[in-house]
């Protein structure tokens, strides 16, 4: 039987950061928008991290499934991308001139995706969204977007809706909404809006919260890139969340067709902070063209680590291990909910899965297993997809089915 | 979007603010002794707006959507005079039960007046515990009732409502475990009805801890995050609900501001 986890630390800390940071941790961090339920099942902050792991301020070890939301794919701290960010921060950061190593980095960015023929650097996946949609509109001189609902394209007003606060209807009202898979229902967007959508952005799959995650449809991307290509519209793939865990040559490849423009972030470099927005040779001057830069894009600290990271992705394979482990772990909790007279539905790819206990569709019973599984050092979340890292071992998976068995358990009593 | 609508305005008049005077009979000795003995049935119909009928029966009252039958027909030529009628500038005519208009310029009134009197308290008012008790209880059932018009009515809450999936929406006010009061928001194809009772089948669930936690959010003074964090306001269940039923409550507070 594992201990079950206490956090006072955490909680003291919470109560102090709230007096001088807005909500004490604002965003998807946070102990609402992470949907930490109970609030006193989650630590609330990180002391160290190391491989699969993250020790809490109350010294609580957690087998991280959430891997930061998503940057940790090599394992925290990786030897081979912290000893190149160390490297290049011992010859220089955040100068005048950039480095070359941007050009490295690009190069090597542009060899890997296959839809790549130029690559632009920035620092967080909605820098780059936002940046596509601006070229979009720019090349295109239209004005609309399509999204597919349950879409997550960063917090820019253009990417919320009308209802949230701060957004005006005039941020959005260029935003068209089609489901999900429904390619009769986007292909009517196209009759009705004829030589006016700039662009369509979606993820590679749905991987939208609260809910089971669903893969395309069988040639849905491809009718939607015929779509674009009648329609004289770009396509651009928001690979931010799901880049490099299905295939390192961009998701867009993994499901066999071609993005206009395709956005990353999170993996590319370890936790090291650089996004990056690639796209078509056709599109290279129109991107050139714009106002678009940030004080930190061209720090060469990240490039250098995105380098390291990139090449080690290659060398071993890692969308290929991270389903594989994905895959061990779905089988195991599959498995023991089972044993235990449970549905769990594990869907999405793998390396990315996200889990719901169906047996009770206002998801209370999935939230207190989620919060006896992080209570006994298993960080779950109880409302979003997950993330493999290739520092996860079958030791790891082992223990995380034993904790997973003990949680169901604890439910039951 | 600070933009509102009177026509929207005229759905929470009738069906929220109005639509409290039964818990306000609930919680009030006073405002069952104003009705105390009175069987009678007010309908009141908004020319492009809402229609519905208060049932006045000893003590207790029902309101029913739709102006069929009723002793006394209040009718208002658009949902302004009707929202008038409420602000106490517009004077209604009656177009049937001129002989019940005793009750309308009586009961009617002093019953609107006390409730008006726990809606919009006076520091002074406050002061006194039971008061203040009634008068944030009362405000949760104004404030869940307006929920559901705002979500079925208002341009920007329609938004927030269309992403609301089937279920009910629980809210409670409890107290050390205990139950001071609830109701719940039943959410059916993006269509909301407040229903001022509790649910034991619930798809999410917002409870606020203690009545001074609860009138902190409603007055806008306290934070829900230090709530949260405090365990003061506890949220479960289809989280995704609550987001957008989050979104409605923030122009909750444009309307009844």
């Amino acid at each position: 039987m594992h201990p079950i986890y206490t956090f006072d630390k955490s909680m003291e800390l919470i109560r102090r950061a709230m007096n001088v940071i807005p909500a004490g941790i604002y965003g998807h961090l946070g102990p609402a928008e992470g949907c930490h339920i109970p609030i006193d099942a989650y630590p609330k902050y990180c002391d160290r991290a190391k491989g699969s792991y993250f020790w809490d301020v109350d010294g609580n070890r957690f087998i991280d499934y959430m891997c930061a939301y998503g940057p940790n794919i090599l394992g925290y701290n990786d030897p081979d991308v912290d000893e190149a960010a160390a490297r290049q921060r011992e010859k220089g950061d955040c100068t005048t001139a950039p480095s070359p190593v941007m050009i490295d980095f690009a190069d090597l960015m542009v060899d890997t995706v296959k839809s790549a023929d130029w690559a632009f650097f920035a620092k967080n996946g909605n820098d780059v969204t936002s940046l596509a949609v601006m070229t979009a509109r720019a090349h295109t001189r239209r004005k609309k977007i399509v999204f597919f609902k349950g879409y997550y394209h960063g917090v820019s007003p253009w990417t919320q809706k009308i209802d949230y606060a701060g957004i005006m209807p005039e941020d959005v009202m260029h935003n068209i909404y089609v489901d999900w898979n429904d390619a009769d229902a986007l292909r009517e967007v196209f009759e009705n809006n004829r030589g006016q959508i700039a662009a369509v952005i979606g993820q590679p799959y749905m991987h939208g919260n609260f809910a089971d995650n669903i893969l395309p449809a069988q040639a849905f991307w491809q009718t939607v890139r015929k779509l674009c290509d009648e329609n004289g519209t770009i396509l651009i793939v928001d690979d931010v969340r799901a880049g490099f865990r299905l295939d390192l040559a961009g998701s867009d490849h993994y499901f066999g067709f071609e993005a206009d423009l395709i956005c990353f972030c999170k993996a590319i470099a370890n936790g090291y902070n650089v996004s990056a927005l690639c796209g078509k040779d056709f599109l290279k001057t129109t991107v050139s063209g714009l106002s678009y830069t940030g004080s930190y894009w061209m720090s060469a600290v990240p490039f250098a680590a995105g380098i390291a990271c990139i090449e080690k992705m290659k060398r071993i394979d890692s969308p290929r291990i991270l389903i594989e482990k994905g895959e061990k772990l779905k089988t195991g909790l599959i498995e023991t909910a089972t044993k235990h007279g449970l549905d769990i539905h594990v869907s999405g790819v793998p390396s990315l899965f996200y889990l719901r206990l169906a047996d009770d569709p206002s998801l209370m019973l999935h939230q207190r297993w989620i919060s006896e599984c992080v209570r006994r050092g298993v960080y779950f979340t109880n409302h979003h997809n997950h993330f493999i890292n290739a520092a996860l071992s079958d030791e790891d998976i082992r223990e995380t089915i034993e904790i997973a068995d003990e949680a169901f358990t604890a439910i039951g009593k | 979007m600070r933009q509102t609508d009177a026509r929207t305005m005229s759905f929470i008049n009738l069906f929220a603010v109005l639509g409290a005077l039964p818990s306000l009979c609930e919680l009030s000795d006073e405002a069952r002794e104003i009705i105390a003995g009175k069987t009678i049935s007010l309908g009141i119909e908004v020319k492009g707006g809402p229609a519905g009928v208060l049932h006045f029966d000893n003590g207790r009252i029902t309101v029913t959507e739709g102006c069929g039958k009723c002793d006394i027909k209040l009718p208002f030529k658009n949902p302004e005079k009707f929202n008038g009628m409420i602000d106490g500038t517009v004077t209604p005519i009656p177009s049937k039960g001129f002989t019940k208009i005793g009750f309308l310029l009586g009961p009617f009134i002093k019953l609107t007046d006390l409730l008006s009197k726990y809606l919009r308290p006076g520091k002074e008012d406050l002061k006194d515990e039971q008061f203040y008790r009634t008068s944030t209880l009362l405000m949760f059932h104004v404030i869940t009732g307006a929920v559901s018009q705002i979500g079925n009515e208002d341009k920007v809450g329609k938004a927030s409502a269309s992403y609301i999936v089937d279920g009910n929406v629980r809210m409670a006010i409890t107290e050390n475990g205990e139950v001071l009061t609830a109701a719940h928001i039943a959410a059916k194809d993006h269509h909301l009805t407040t229903v001022h009772t509790d649910t034991d089948a619930p798809m999410s669930l917002m409870e606020f801890e203690g009545v001074h936690n609860a009138r902190g959010l409603f007055d806008g003074v306290a934070s829900s995050f230090t709530l949260i964090c405090d365990g003061k306001l506890r949220m479960g269940g289809m989280i995704s609900q609550l987001d957008n039923i989050n979104r409605i409550l923030d122009r909750v507070g444009l309307y009844l501001a």
